[in-house]
């Protein structure tokens, strides 16, 4: 009963260099409907932007300034020099950057176990890492702070990494399986033929083919990490071991929210983000491409 | 061949962590006393009085110089949640802000360590209120840090420009200066002559207290809600015809969204209930943004009661300072206390727009034209009942949801009061 | 754990060779997947295995704040559950919760389609600014994302407000959208939509960009309209993708918790309760640790039954070579 597409890689070719239909005003048309879907999905993030060069009489404006007319860096100056800014910034890239690489090295070996063997179990670890995701992880904060207490993790980063990594681990592992299903098995006994061992062959063939979706991978694993607020917070005393989203949520205080600041502050959290997805972004159409059709 | 190699790198990272996690154990209890003193403030001290921060770590410096002190600043909306997760794993700070009415259940629970007053300065003449919120089965389980009392803050020019030339002394006059204020303004949609947000319970609850109702009454051993006597619909009822023709703030957000004093600073409010913080909050450049010109149309008063001669009794807020019962070192934690709510301290945190712990300090902003009202409110002043389980009442948002349904008329004011008052009798009861 | 990985020390042979191997090597073949999975499960046994079992014994405890300081709590059988389930505000909670995750399932995954059909069908310039809109939101955190959309409705000083009022649409000054719970969640189920959406779109624009174009235009040439070739062709292909993407949306949307935390205020009224929102201030709220983790553990039960028929699925697929 399963589906004939699951695991199998699509019959067909590549979309590319086919006659459109249509013609020109059709795809004008298309086009004008593209810009306004864009404008609408863009506008939240554009009103983070304006808002953090805007000075605070137009924040607060009768009519909205849509516009920063007077621009001001005097937000994003107030919100760098709150303390501890760069050593939130540096935890927040060891952190980050720990987990994708972690996760991405765990779950190739758990994925590989899963797309290239059958054994005794296998079903059993699938339900398991979908049901981890079930699970409210408020209702974990204080177990978890227990556990990694004795175990002498409360208010290290290395704490917070393999906490965030047990979060990330079952959707990476899923997802670089259905990258390894793809790849035909044919080039992998071609490999053997060469006279390398089978994991051996797995490595030297699979690695380079399931690039791509290890790159999609780390997206997810990174705006995971990157962006989670309560267990940074719960697990991370000293100010100078916080996180950036941690951080952030100094700007509300009981005597009022710095919304010029917090927006800068927002603005440059979401920076790194993007930044990393701007230097990957030629691998992700077709990472994600390879990964969600095998998914 | 370096496919092996790498594969067993990899792995071997991997199992690092986990072998690095799992192992480690133990070394943390015996480490983590002595040498260093943890205190979480909340970020009101970080942005407000700095420096009797810095000034309190240094006298205690100069008594224990092998000590060092950590403070670590947290927010109010998580505390709580982080301080259960910390009591849970027996790895709490040293030294805990709690606000005034956070106190009762974990004095209740014995999270706190009992305290002996005379260790502390001022404690003679310590703000009674506050003093009541640190005390349980006549036992001290935290040193008052400082309250804050609410007050009117106005618009002179506005007033004036309607002909009242002094603030009003009794409700009455309260009353006609609001209408005359719609009458000449209120045909700007935005315009409030006294900006409520709904969901400010403190003030509707300061009417109850000004009709002589009472939130609940504690009687043989139990609570019971009394938000549905006879004073109290009537005080509601007062206050709901009060908002309704002066208010145009949400009905459904509280005093912190925003902070009234952003639209007052706008122009578009003629008086609001606030904190004496909240009057420099109006210039602040991320805040209200006014120039600081405004400051002379601005002036404060106590809210007059209904009762000729009096005012309306301010909610006294304000925060404590605990050792939690886990501490492991609750005499360098005792000591740093000490420091902090010293007479020279308490000075630089009333001159911050506070009251001071103590009496003794009642005149610090006696010469300050913008505080000065705030002390005098502070007179007539109610607290929340002592019910250990009184912050489950809050957090449960009953007071709030009762403003909300009854500004909004979404249901009548004895309805929505005897439903809150048999929540808060069911709250208040339930065993911890 | 031997100091040798075995998952590097096992050469594999093919399954296909029929020659016989020594036993060692059989069943270091044998061993070598739960090898190589040991590292994952060890690291999700080492930090939730505990965690687990604790939240499931608080949930038959009655465990305060006065049992949380002496890490003790009262065996209580099964009066935790008993007490939510008598209690018709958890049932009010629960058909909410289920009724908001069938909209914003239904909602993301319809309109992603959407976006991503569009995507196809746009030029080479608009599809990159496209996607990178998506990318940006999807970078955005949703703690910010939340402060945006809230200070976007702001009732005195909300963009929202002032737009729909300029745009002759009714009077909107002043227009608290939260003071009707059903516009308040309207607020939410966008909010909610607007993040889920670049995720749900990427995704299945890579997967339409696989669908042969043969097939749908030997479809069009028979004369079947776009919908019927969307619906017959391209829709069952997509199949598995569409069961992934169902199972997590769910699972992410049932959780929800921080967007109507956030958004309002720490404090939300009781028509704002969700399943996570009320276990959450059991636990930490009114300090009721028992009765938050019994409700925590109950909603993962709902899930797991609402989405049975997904999951099911899902699993299939993850089984399938």
């Amino acid at each position: 009963m399963s589906s004939p597409l699951a695991g199998a890689p699509l019959a067909g070719v590549p979309a590319r260099a086919r006659r459109r239909r249509g013609g020109r005003r059709g795809r004008l048309g298309w086009n004008a409907l593209g810009l306004a879907v864009f404008a609408l999905i863009i506008f939240p993030v554009y009103w983070m932007i304006a808002t953090a060069f805007k000075r605070g009489s137009d924040i607060f404006a009768d009519t909205p300034v849509w516009f920063p007319i007077h621009p001001t860096l005097s937000n994003f100056t107030d919100a760098i020099h709150r303390p501890h800014f760069w050593a939130d910034v540096k935890n927040s890239l060891i952190i980050v950057g720990c987990v994708v690489a972690l996760s991405l090295v765990l779950a190739f070996l758990a994925a590989l176990a899963l797309a290239k063997f059958r054994f005794y179990g296998r079903k059993a670890f699938i339900v398991l890492i979908i049901g981890v995701q079930m699970i409210p992880l408020n209702a974990l904060i204080i177990p978890i702070y227990l556990v990694l207490a004795k175990a002498n993790q409360v208010d290290k980063l290395s704490g917070v990494i393999i906490t965030y990594l047990t979060f990330v681990l079952p959707f990476t592992v899923w997802t670089l399986r259905g990258f390894m299903i793809g790849v035909p098995r044919e080039l992998e006994e071609a490999a053997q033929v060469d006279g390398s061992t089978r994991f051996g062959a797995f490595v030297r063939v699979l690695l380079p083919l399931i690039g791509p979706g290890l790159v999609a991978t780390s997206i997810f694993a990174f705006i995971q990490a990157w962006n989670e607020f309560i267990m940074a917070y719960v697990l991370l005393h000293s100010p100078e071991k916080q996180t950036l989203t941690v951080w952030l949520a100094s700007f509300t205080t009981n005597r009022g929210t710095a919304w010029g600041p917090l927006m800068a502050g927002a603005t440059l959290t979401a920076l790194p983000v993007v930044i990393f997805f701007v230097a990957i972004q030629r691998k992700i159409a077709f990472g994600l491409t390879a990964g969600a059709v095998r998914g | 061949m370096k496919a092996r190699i790498i594969a067993a790198v990899a792995l071997a990272a991997a199992l690092s962590v986990v072998v690095s996690t799992a192992s480690g154990g133990n070394k943390s209890a015996s480490q983590a006393s002595a040498s260093k003193l943890v205190v979480w403030l909340q970020t009101d001290a970080q942005n407000g009085w700095p420096t009797a921060v810095a000034g309190a770590t240094s006298a205690f410096k100069a008594q224990h110089p092998g000590v060092d002190v950590e403070i670590q600043y947290q927010e109010w909306t998580t505390h709580l949640q982080k301080f259960d997760a910390s009591i849970a794993a027996n790895d709490v700070p040293d030294v805990i802000e709690m606000g005034n009415t956070e106190t009762s259940k974990y004095m209740a629970a014995r999270a706190l360590s009992a305290l002996k007053a005379k260790n502390y300065p001022n404690s003679q003449t310590w703000l009674s209120g506050l003093k009541q919120s640190c005390t349980s089965g006549g036992h001290l389980y935290c040193v008052p840090y400082y309250a804050g009392a609410r007050a009117v803050i106005y618009r002179k020019d506005l007033y004036r420009s309607v002909g009242v030339k002094a603030p009003p002394k009794t409700y009455a006059k309260f009353l006609a200066v609001g209408k005359k204020l719609m009458k000449k303004y209120g045909h700007n949609k935005n315009f409030s002559a006294f900006y409520e947000p709904g969901q400010n319970w403190y003030v509707a609850m300061s009417f109850v207290a000004d009709y002589g109702g009472q939130i609940a009454v504690s009687k043989g051993g139990r609570w019971q809600g009394t938000l549905n006597t006879p004073q109290a619909i009537q005080a509601l009822t007062v206050f709901k015809k009060m908002v309704r023709s002066f208010s145009r703030a949400s009905k459904t957000t509280d005093e912190a969204h925003p902070y009234p004093s952003i639209p007052f600073a706008k122009g578009r409010v003629g008086s609001f209930i606030g904190n004496g913080w909240e009057w420099p909050y109006v210039f602040n450049p991320k805040g209200g943004a006014a120039p600081k010109s405004f400051a002379k149309r601005m002036g404060a008063y106590p809210m007059p009661s209904h009762i000729p001669g009096r005012y309306t009794p301010t909610f006294l807020g304000g925060s404590d300072l605990a050792i939690p019962a886990q501490s492991k070192d609750k005499q360098l934690a005792a000591d740093w206390i000490k420091a902090f709510t010293s007479s020279n301290s308490e000075t630089i945190i009333a001159k911050a727009g506070n009251i001071a712990n103590t009496t003794t300090l009642v005149n610090v902003n006696k010469s300050n034209p913008a505080l000065a009202p705030f002390a005098k409110a502070a007179k007539y002043s109610w607290f929340v009942p002592t019910a250990p389980n009184w912050v489950n009442v809050e957090n449960a948002n009953v007071l709030k949801n009762m403003c909300t349904a009854i500004l909004t008329n979404r249901s009548s004011v004895a309805k929505a009061a005897g439903k809150a008052s048999s929540q808060i009798t069911k709250i208040l009861n339930t065993k911890s | 754990m031997s100091s040798r990985s075995p998952a590097a020390a096992a050469p594999l042979a093919a399954p296909s060779v029929s020659r016989r191997r020594p036993l060692g090597r059989r069943l270091r073949r044998a061993a070598a997947p739960y090898a190589l999975l040991l590292p994952a499960a060890a690291v999700i046994a080492a930090v939730l295995g505990y965690p687990l079992y604790y939240l499931v014994r608080l949930s038959f405890q009655h465990y305060g704040l006065f049992q949380l300081v002496r890490h003790k709590g009262e065996s209580i059988g099964t009066a935790n559950y008993a007490e939510i389930f008598h209690d018709s505000l958890f049932w009010h909670v629960v058909l909410r919760t289920i009724a908001f995750t069938f909209a914003c399932v239904s909602l993301t995954i319809v309109l992603g389609t959407l976006v991503a059909l569009l995507l196809t069908k746009v030029g080479p310039f608009i599809r990159l600014l496209l996607t990178a809109g998506l990318i940006f939101v999807w970078a955005t955190p949703v703690v910010v994302a939340v402060d945006i959309w809230q200070w976007m409705v702001d009732y005195e000083f909300g963009v929202a407000n002032w737009t729909l009022t300029a745009l002759h649409l009714g009077d909107f000054n002043h227009h608290d959208w939260f003071a009707n719970p059903w516009s308040g969640w309207a607020v939410i189920v966008s909010l909610i939509v607007w993040g889920a959406i670049p995720f749900v779109t990427i995704t299945l624009y890579a997967g339409l960009t696989q669908v042969s174009r043969d097939l749908t235009e030997a479809a069009a040439i028979d004369g079947a309209s776009p919908w019927r070739s969307f619906r017959d062709i391209t829709l069952p292909l997509l199949k598995p993708i569409y069961v992934i993407l169902i199972s997590l949306s769910i699972i992410w949307d049932f959780q929800v918790f921080n967007q109507v935390w956030i958004i309002r205020n720490g404090s939300p009224s009781t028509d704002y309760y969700l399943m996570s929102i009320y276990a959450y201030v059991e636990s930490f709220k009114i300090s009721e640790y028992g009765l938050g983790s019994a409700i925590a553990l109950v909603m993962v039960a709902i899930m797991l039954l609402i989405s049975f028929v997904y999951i099911r699925q899902m699993v299939r697929i993850g089984d399938a070579e």
